[in-house]
Formats: C-alpha cells, sequence, structure tokens
C-alpha cells in the first residue's frame, strides 16, 4: 500500500476581487499511490501555496462540499483517486468565490424554492408513521443525496437547455415517493424542466452517493404518462 | 496604523453558530417559539460533524416492553460513570423518542421491519435494544433539518466564522462578532441571545474522525465570554477508525464490523482484536465483556499495542469481522461497506479479510456547562450539542449523540426564544465598540509579512495532544506540554504570517483566528487532565491508574483574563422528577 507516486496537478486559480484574469498554476506533490484528489490539493495548501482557496470538510464522501473537476470531469475530490496528471478547476457552471470554491447561494435557493419537506395534510401520528418498509428503505436512498452538485455540473441538459438539474429531480422523486406529501412534485418537475432531460445516465454514473437522478426522471415520465399515484 | 475595519451591523433575537443538527434544531425550536433566528455556518451549510454521524439513535420506544427511560437513564449514568449531570442525562432519556418522531415528522423515515415497526439494533454500552437507524444516517438526519429551516425561511449565512460573544455593560450578552470568510467582511449580530452549536474539538488531535471545521471555536468563546467548562478533560476516542488511505484516515468504522452478531444479541460476540503476534489483547484489559466493551477501554488498549510496538507497520491493529453478517449490513450500512471496499478491499468490504483498524479522537465528552434549558451562566449565552458537556459524564454510549443534539437543541432554541422575547431588543450601541477593538485585533495578522505559518503551528498542538493529553496520560508529560502550550502562546501566536492577502475565503486567516480557540481548549484539557488524579472513562492515567472514589467529582474550567482557574465541584445529582420534566414540556 505504500507505493509512492509523484503528480503533476495544474490548479486553476482566480480571485475575482483583484485584478487579473484566471490561469493555472503547476504543482508537483508526491504521497502513496492510493491517495485522493483532495490529499493532492491538501498537500498543495500545506507546502507549496498557503493562498489556495479550497473546501472540504468531513474528507470521507459525506459532506459534498469538496465537490471540483478534475481533467474536466465533475468528483468528490475526497472520493475520488489521483491522477499522474490533473487538471483541477472549480465546479461548473457556478459563480467561483476563489481559486476552486464556488458559491451555491442559488444552489440553496433553488432547493429551498421546491418545498422539500412532506407537504402534511395530518400533522405525524406521534408513533411510528405508517410506511411500507421498502418504501422507507427507497426514502432513505433518495435522502442519501449529498447536493454535491457532481450531475448538475456534469449534466448536458443543464448547459444547453432550461433545466434546473438532476439533483433536484431527485429530491422532486423523494418526495414524490413519501406517503405523507400531498404536493404535486410532477407538476413542480414540469416546471424544473424535466422534459428537457436527455436520459443520458451521465448523472447517474457520476453519483459519488451511487444514486439515479435520471431514474427520478424516467419514474415521473412513466408518472406523467401513465398516471399514478405514490409510487411502490 | 491600520485603519478601523468596518463592521456590518444586523439585529436578530437569537444568533446559533453552527449548523449540525444541534443548531438546525434550535432555529427550528427558536422560530417556533416566534423568534427572528440566523444562524451561522462556518463552511458550506452541509459541512457539519453530524453529517458524519452513522445516525444511530438511542430511544425508548416502547417496542421493549422491558426496558424504560429510567432504564437508559441509568445506562447513561452508568457508562459516564456517575459523573453526569443526572439531571440532563434523564432529559435526554425520557425525551429521546419524542425528538425521534419529530425527525419522522420532517421526513426522516427509520428504518423498519413492519409498517409501524421500527427496527432496532445494539450499540456500544447499552443493556438493551434501543437503537434506531436510517440508511441515510447522519446525511439523511441534516437532509430533512436544512429542508424545514428553508421551509421556515430561516436566514443561513455560510462561510461566517463566529469569532466571539460580546457581553455588555449589564454582563448580559449584547450581540456577537462574526467574520465573513467568503466576502472578508465583518458582521457583528445585535441580539439579547446567543447560542452555541459549534461541535466539539476534535482537530486538536493528530488522528480524528470529525469535520476539519470543528475547531472547539464554540467552546473557546463561551469560555472568554465568561461560560464555565464541565468535564473538558474527557474526550471520547473511537476505537475502530480506518488507517488509510490518508484523507481516511481516523474515520470511524464502528460499529457494523466490530459489534458483528451482537448488532441484534447482546451476548453475542463482537469482532476479534489482534496484534501482530495475532494475541487478542483486549482480554487483558476486559476479561468479560472482551471485544464488546466499552469504547475507552478498547481505544486504549488499542492504543497501548501500537506504542508498545505490537501494531501492524501502517500504525493499527487487525480486526476479525464475521462473515455471516455481511449480507445484513449490505442491506442495512450500504455506504459503510462501500467506504469499506473502496479503502480497503473486496475481502475487507464483504467481512471476511482482517480489518486495519485504530483509535481516533470522537467526540468531545464535556464542553460549556449548561442547566436543563441549556443556559449558561452568562445571561443570553446557551449551548448544546457536543459543544456543551455534562449529558454524557466521563463517556458516552454509542447512539447518544443523536438523541443529545435533538432533546438539547429543540430546549436551547425555546429558551432562548423565551428570553429574546422577555428582554426585548439589545440597545443599539451596546458591545460595538467591543465588536470593533476585536475586529482590528484581528485584521493586524493579515498585514504581517513574516512569520510561522498557522498550519504548522495547529500540527504541533495537535502532536502535543495526540501524545501526551489523549489515550495515555501521565501528570509529568501534561506539565511540559503545558509549559509548550504557554510558549506557543507567548511567542508562537503574535508571529503568525498568512501567506495571500486577498480577503476572500483566506485559509490560513482562518486558521489564525482558530488556532487561538484550540489553543484556548488545549491548555483547559491539559489543566483539567492534571487535577484529574485518577483513572475514569476516557481519561487513563498512568501515574493515577485506578478510578478514585473520591473524584466522583466535576471539574470545572473559568477564565478570568488570561487566567484560567480549575476547580473540583460535587456532581450535580439532583434527579429532575417525572412532574418536573412535564413542567419543561408544558412550557413548550
Amino acid at each position: 500500500m505504500s507505493k509512492q507516486i509523484t503528480v503533476v496537478a495544474e490548479v486553476r486559480r482566480h480571485d475575482p476581487s483583484q485584478p487579473g484574469e484566471p490561469h493555472y498554476q503547476r504543482f508537483e506533490v508526491t504521497g502513496i499511490d492510493s491517495m485522493r484528489v483532495l490529499d493532492v490539493i491538501r498537500s498543495i495548501y500545506e507546502n507549496q501555496a498557503g493562498d489556495l482557496a479550497y473546501q472540504f470538510a468531513c474528507r470521507v464522501g459525506r459532506c459534498g462540499t469538496c465537490a471540483v473537476k478534475v481533467n474536466g470531469v465533475p468528483v468528490l475530490a475526497c472520493q475520488e483517486k489521483c491522477k499522474p496528471r490533473m487538471r483541477i478547476e472549480p465546479l461548473t457552471p457556478f459563480p467561483v468565490l476563489r481559486d476552486l470554491v464556488v458559491d451555491r447561494t442559488e444552489v440553496e435557493a433553488r432547493y429551498a424554492a421546491l418545498k422539500l419537506t412532506p407537504q402534511r395534510t395530518s400533522a405525524h401520528p406521534g408513533r411510528p408513521e405508517p410506511i411500507e418498509p421498502a418504501v422507507a428503505e427507497k426514502l432513505c436512498h433518495y435522502d442519501l443525496c449529498l447536493a454535491c452538485m457532481v450531475c448538475v455540473s456534469a449534466c448536458p441538459a443543464v448547459a444547453e437547455r432550461a433545466f434546473d438539474g438532476p439533483a433536484y429531480m431527485l429530491k422532486l422523486r423523494h418526495m414524490a415517493a413519501h406517503p405523507a406529501d400531498s404536493a404535486n412534485r410532477l407538476d413542480q418537475a414540469l416546471e424544473a424542466g424535466m422534459l428537457e432531460c436527455f436520459n443520458c445516465d451521465v448523472c447517474t454514473q457520476l453519483c459519488p452517493a451511487d444514486l439515479s437522478p435520471a431514474q427520478a426522471v424516467r419514474d415521473f415520465r412513466k408518472q406523467m404518462i401513465f398516471g399514478g399515484g405514490k409510487p411502490a | 496604523m491600520h485603519e478601523q475595519p468596518e463592521v456590518i451591523v444586523e439585529s436578530t433575537d437569537i444568533l446559533i453558530a453552527g449548523s449540525g443538527a444541534a443548531g438546525m434544531r434550535a432555529a427550528i425550536a427558536g422560530h417556533d417559539t416566534g423568534a427572528k433566528v440566523v444562524l451561522l455556518a462556518k463552511g458550506p451549510r452541509r459541512a457539519n460533524h453530524t453529517r458524519m454521524s452513522g445516525g444511530r439513535y438511542n430511544a425508548v420506544s416502547g417496542a421493549n416492553p422491558k426496558d424504560t427511560p429510567e432504564a437508559f437513564y441509568r445506562d447513561t449514568v452508568e457508562s459516564g460513570m456517575d459523573i453526569n449531570n443526572h439531571e440532563l442525562a434523564r432529559i435526554l432519556a425520557y425525551e429521546a423518542m419524542d425528538r425521534a418522531y419529530d425527525l419522522e415528522a420532517y421526513g426522516l423515515a427509520w428504518d423498519r421491519t413492519e409498517v409501524e415497526k421500527y427496527y432496532m439494533s445494539m450499540t456500544g454500552g447499552g443493556t438493551f435494544v434501543r437503537t434506531l437507524g436510517s440508511i441515510d444516517e447522519g446525511i439523511g438526519i441534516t437532509e430533512v433539518m436544512l429542508h424545514q429551516l428553508h421551509a421556515r425561511n430561516v436566514r443561513i449565512c455560510d462561510f461566517h466564522m463566529l469569532v466571539d460573544v460580546i457581553v455588555g455593560e449589564d454582563g448580559r450578552v449584547a450581540g456577537a462578532l462574526a467574520l465573513d470568510l467568503s466576502r472578508g467582511v465583518w458582521r457583528f449580530y445585535r441580539c439579547p441571545t446567543v447560542i452555541i452549536a459549534t461541535g466539539g474539538t476534535s482537530q486538536l488531535y493528530e488522528t480524528s474522525s470529525g469535520p476539519a471545521i470543528n475547531t472547539g471555536d464554540g467552546i473557546a468563546i463561551a469560555l472568554r465570554a465568561g461560560a464555565e467548562l464541565v468535564d473538558i478533560e474527557f474526550m471520547q476516542f473511537i476505537p475502530i477508525s480506518f488507517v488509510y488511505p490518508p484523507s481516511a484516515r481516523g474515520y470511524t468504522l464502528t460499529e457494523p464490523a466490530h459489534y458483528g452478531m451482537r448488532h441484534f444479541d447482546p451476548n453475542a460476540e463482537a469482532a476479534h482484536l489482534v496484534n501482530n503476534q495475532g494475541e487478542r489483547f483486549v482480554l487483558k484489559h476486559d476479561p468479560v465483556r472482551k471485544e464488546g466493551s466499552t469504547r475507552d477501554v478498547l481505544a486504549r488498549a488499542i492504543m497501548l499495542e501500537i506504542l508498545e510496538g505490537r501494531g501492524t507497520p501502517e500504525g493499527g491493529v487487525l480486526m476479525l469481522p464475521d462473515k455471516q453478517v455481511f449480507e445484513a449490513f449490505l442491506k442495512e450500512r450500504p455506504t459503510y461497506i462501500k467506504r469499506l471496499l473502496e479503502n480497503y478491499g473486496e475481502g475487507q468490504a464483504r467481512l471476511e479479510a482482517p480489518i486495519p483498524v485504530m483509535p481516533s479522537a470522537l467526540y468531545t465528552l464535556g464542553g460549556v456547562r449548561i442547566d436543563a434549558w441549556c443556559r449558561s451562566r452568562v445571561p443570553g449565552l446557551y449551548a448544546a450539542g457536543e459543544a456543551a458537556g455534562g449529558v454524557h459524564g466521563a463517556n458516552r454510549l454509542g447512539g447518544s449523540s443523536m438523541p443529545d443534539i435533538q432533546v438539547f437543541g429543540r430546549r436551547a432554541g425555546m429558551a432562548a426564544a423565551e428570553e429574546a422575547k422577555a428582554r426585548g431588543p439589545v440597545p443599539e450601541e451596546a458591545g460595538i465598540a467591543q465588536a470593533r477593538a476585536r475586529a482590528s485585533a484581528l485584521e493586524r495578522g493579515m498585514h504581517a509579512t513574516d512569520g510561522v505559518r498557522p498550519i504548522e503551528v495547529k500540527k504541533r498542538i495537535q502532536k502535543l495532544m495526540w501524545d501526551h493529553v489523549g489515550l495515555v496520560r501521565s501528570g509529568p508529560k501534561m506539565e511540559e506540554t503545558l509549559q509548550q502550550f504557554g510558549e506557543i502562546r507567548a511567542q508562537v501566536l503574535p508571529a503568525l504570517k498568512i501567506t495571500g492577502k486577498s480577503r476572500i475565503l483566506n485559509r490560513e486567516w482562518m486558521e489564525s483566528i482558530e488556532l487561538g480557540n484550540l489553543l484556548d481548549i488545549a491548555e483547559a484539557m491539559a489543566s483539567a487532565s492534571l487535577l484529574r488524579k485518577e483513572t475514569r472513562g476516557a481519561h487513563y492515567r498512568t501515574d493515577f491508574p485506578d478510578l478514585d472514589p473520591q473524584w466522583t467529582a466535576n471539574v470545572l474550567v473559568k477564565r478570568d483574563g488570561a487566567a484560567l482557574t480549575v476547580e473540583k465541584q460535587a456532581v450535580v445529582c439532583a434527579e429532575a422528577p417525572q412532574t418536573q420534566l412535564d413542567k419543561h414540556k408544558a412550557i413548550a
């Protein structure tokens, strides 16, 4: 496990508060070959560039705040194994605060606008709420979404069309699956551009939590055509 | 001289620092009690310790008629080795289940075996099977709560670091100073109440399980503002965590693979732990409970093996999992199995090959001393969750931090809202001059061109804490360590260098402020540990290796200017009778 590797990382640097255009700075980092992209970024900060802005917290794939693009592909920096040559950039298409950190203000506003709490017609019973075990399991899987924005960054429909993005479809499907939710989540999905999805499944392939936003879109489309209430 | 920095002023009823579950639950309760709430997150709002938890939740659901809240309370105090604040422990036991239903009302789906029957399992230390869980773990808990905040339109300020609580001339909270890290702008929140929900201080240690933001800011800030700390000498180490790769080192591996069949049956054996000689070394320390012993005993046993040279080359020991639980855990804890696969390999993920493990700093047992409604001794200053002390005593039951943050987060929010209402708005000018002076002092670091980088000092403190104020402690070593902390404070802290001068997300600037907090808590921990001349729970001294009944007491830490005082005090044994609890509920 202790094989060493030296990687070359080109990191995009930009401080929007200062004059000057974005540029790439080249670093070499040596460490064990199983190190993650985040290990490389942290090493650069600790040993070579004390002025680098980057974000992470949990380092184990749970907080979802370290997402960056590596060689053009959005990934969680803490989960992605390092590559011999890497171009590391902030997640697109979000506004950059500085270097590798993006501003998520608009992301959170979108989540808030979707009202992602069960819209209850009656209060919780104050004892175990009647939910089929299989449905509970499904709700939990939807709830594992990290909101890391890897899927939104990778989605070709987001880039080209009026589509909020896969992550929001998944959370709307989460609410649609909740037995206590009475809102019309299909209408919300349509308003958020659900029909613009190409069904390419890139979101599913890249999701760090192994979820499938594309399947959520397919489920909504099925519901739109064939009807049906709460999915089993 | 540099000019005075601009400080943007705004008003609120309650300011909450911390975006984990304690802070979010306080925000929900504060808002629902009619107060205006602002919540600060040091990083993006999803960067918090709750998120990293396995989400196991102890509560007496009624599913097992033999179990009672009283039994849960007794387990909590037994695990805490009798120095818990008994009233807080009792509140935890009696209110946990209602708060679990709140989470379900928010949208969480607890695992079920039947439509209206929760799936229960066992965690470290309890006498009954009383732990709820959900596949989405801490991630799910934080997500459903965050959407509740969104629904209530609670203002959440990402990248806002609490810097100090400002106490007015009347001795009450007048507001708080925060640094908006994303813009490099100072903000003063004029408010009658502040809730510290900033979590623990695991970043004091070289190997830790928590998030990078847990630098004990809130605990240090409360101490500076005049609050007392209790039980701060007790740091819980998780015995079972990943050894490699570097990014995952210290991340918890508890408890599925470790507990094995014990997860379902309290009489089953936990996974065996062996050193590099193949010996089951835990038997030397706890021949009765063996590897099913409490976290403190296991962590210390593993650490001693490593320190005495019987560890693996990577610095751990080996855990021999029970493969018959693989199918159950693949379904129940898929994320856990995935981590094993990514970090170690298929053999370990299938629970067929030995899993390298090591101890890691997990949970700050002590913290701000609070009463039943989370009040510190400073009027207007509250604390809840990991930042508060007294609930768990000298050791915490696995599965008890999740109910703690729900139960006491809610109490803090409700009580702060009531106090804000009773007190009314803070006078316009109160506290602003103090806030400006503090901001001005912290601007100076930005202008230093030469000196030591904060990260180097942080690593030095982490190593000293890991080596001497960690799992294995002794008087002489802690005295030496305190002396070194004194030198760092006198000579190194004033000479910190900040490489870049951008005000936007300047990590070194943030770290230089964190360092002051880390050092304050490091000194408090070492001083309290030095005073406690015995071994109890998470606190192990080689020079006082036995439990001393004289020390069934708490250590309080106070600060007067720069001077720290530590003193012994009797345990708060006053049991909250049931009627008292009902009265508390009635206030809701």
